[in-house]
């Protein structure tokens, strides 16, 4: 009871933590709408052309605004020392990367979640495209926090160069775009398609505890 | 006689794979050898495969370039899976000469990419009229030299080496998963890029007088890919018994 108890406080506290640092998710929003604007200035505001790309230019500014907050992702927690109390707590290292992959996943990946319709208004997406769009993106929003994990956990000892990270989980996330841009082009084979990404979610998620917490694990001891 | 029976047994004894100062031994007896016979098979392979090999009927004479490219390619490729297996034996069973190998490898299984990418952009225009498409096979032989490149990059960011070298290795690990992607692509995917010509459980279904300088190729370019790691893998061994004193 006591180690769920602990469960419970770790998420109040991100909760709490996410809530006075909620100006930070709220410039990744606006990011991402900004980087919709130049997208149709660039473009042209040509209504065909726009609704035929719209779906991949907001999964690719989708994957572009969540590498953005990776900086933070466990690098906070590491300096102000709040991951070795957890690991004193009890939690080993692959059980803080599942909980923070968790907690990325509620506070920074579902406001986009959120922010999706208004995004496909201004791209000109069909309303019943829309669904589909929701689906991949709660599975891979889901995968790009994995990822993030991964990475973020890899640079945690990194000073020179920040932008790694960053291009570690583009990367990874090609056969997730692959996949999901998939899903939305072609309604016949929904099912099959969103099976394959599943697949991919439950095989990074499977390594994330893995590689995450090893990389945590080691971190800390050379830190 | 006893200097024979020494090299025997030398060679015989597989300890100098996962062994530092074994491998100093094994390759101060082989790197000579290994030159030469690079060289040989060099020199041997370009005569081959400019003068003694046939045009093909489609393609004239830019078949040629098949002697390069296949090769790089399946080295680029080999070089990555041996460079996982040295990760999973340096991470599960705590043998630092791999994480030797990972760094003095990377390099050239990063060049052999851009030997076969840039080979192959030169045949496909004249036979597919364009230098790149976005095709299964090729996209994923990008992505393999990318993962090549942020490799190298994470090996020179870090400070702390015992970190940094451990970090290489998980971030091979979770990269090989692109391996089977690239083998299969051509399988998978309805693609441009030919299905495999040479596979290991049928009769290859191409010529003998074009297999010869394939062959001949692939182990003139092994054999300059092996006396180059012998060579990076002999100076880092040196470095880090330096630092370690």
């Amino acid at each position: 009871m006591l180690f769920f108890n602990k469960i419970i406080y770790f998420y109040y506290r991100e909760y709490k933590l996410n809530l006075s640092g909620f100006q930070d998710i709220l410039t990744n929003i606006i990011f991402f709408f900004l980087s919709i604007f130049i997208f149709i200035f660039s473009i042209g505001p040509d209504k065909e052309t726009i609704s035929n790309i719209g779906l991949g230019i907001v999964w690719t500014l989708l994957l572009l605004s969540s590498t953005l907050s990776l900086r933070k992702f466990y690098q906070d927690d590491f300096e102000s020392g709040n991951l070795l109390i957890l690991h004193l707590n009890g939690f080993s290292f692959g059980f803080i990367a599942i909980l923070k992959t968790l907690s990325h996943f509620f506070f920074v990946q579902v406001p986009f979640l959120i922010s999706l319709p208004i995004a496909s208004i201004l791209l000109n997406i069909a309303s019943d495209k829309l669904i589909y769009l929701f689906s991949s993106f709660a599975i891979g929003s889901l995968i790009l926090s994995c990822l993030g994990s991964i990475s973020s956990s890899m640079n945690l000892m990194n000073q020179k160069n920040f932008l790694l990270g960053s291009v570690i989980v583009m990367m990874l996330s090609i056969p997730v775009i692959i996949f999901s841009v998939g899903v939305i082009n072609f309604e016949e084979n929904f099912n099959s398609l969103i099976n394959i990404l599943f697949g991919i979610l439950l095989i990074v998620f499977a390594i994330n505890p893995w590689a995450g917490g090893l990389c945590l694990k080691l971190s800390l001891e050379n830190s | 006689m006893d200097y024979v029976l020494n090299f025997h047994w030398k060679i015989v004894d597989l300890m100098f794979l996962i062994n530092p100062n074994k491998f100093n031994q094994v390759a101060d007896y082989i790197f000579r050898p290994i030159l030469v016979l690079s060289i040989l098979l060099f020199s041997l392979g370009l005569l081959f495969s400019f003068y003694l090999s046939p045009n093909d009927y489609q393609q004239g004479s830019s078949v040629r370039i098949m002697y390069v490219h296949v090769p790089s390619a399946w080295l680029a490729l080999l070089t990555y899976g041996i460079m996982t297996l040295y990760s999973i034996a340096a991470l599960a069973f705590k043998i630092p000469f791999g994480f030797i190998f990972n760094t003095a490898v990377a390099p050239i299984g990063a060049i052999f990419t851009l030997i076969c990418i840039i080979s192959g952009s030169l045949w496909g225009k004249p036979m597919w009229g364009t230098w790149w498409v976005w095709d299964a096979r090729l996209t994923s032989v990008a992505i393999l030299f990318i993962i090549y490149l942020i490799i190298i990059f994470i090996n020179l960011s870090f400070e702390n080496r015992i970190l940094r070298e451990k970090i290489v290795a998980i971030f091979i690990l979770v990269g090989s998963i692109n391996l089977p992607i690239i083998k299969f692509s051509v399988d998978w995917w309805n693609t441009l890029h030919q299905p495999a010509t040479i596979s290991k459980l049928s009769k290859p279904s191409i010529d003998p007088s074009m297999l010869t300088p394939l062959i001949i190729m692939t182990l003139a370019f092994m054999m300059i890919g092996l006396a180059i790691a012998i060579l990076r893998i002999k100076t880092e061994i040196i470095s880090r018994k330096s630092h370690l004193n």
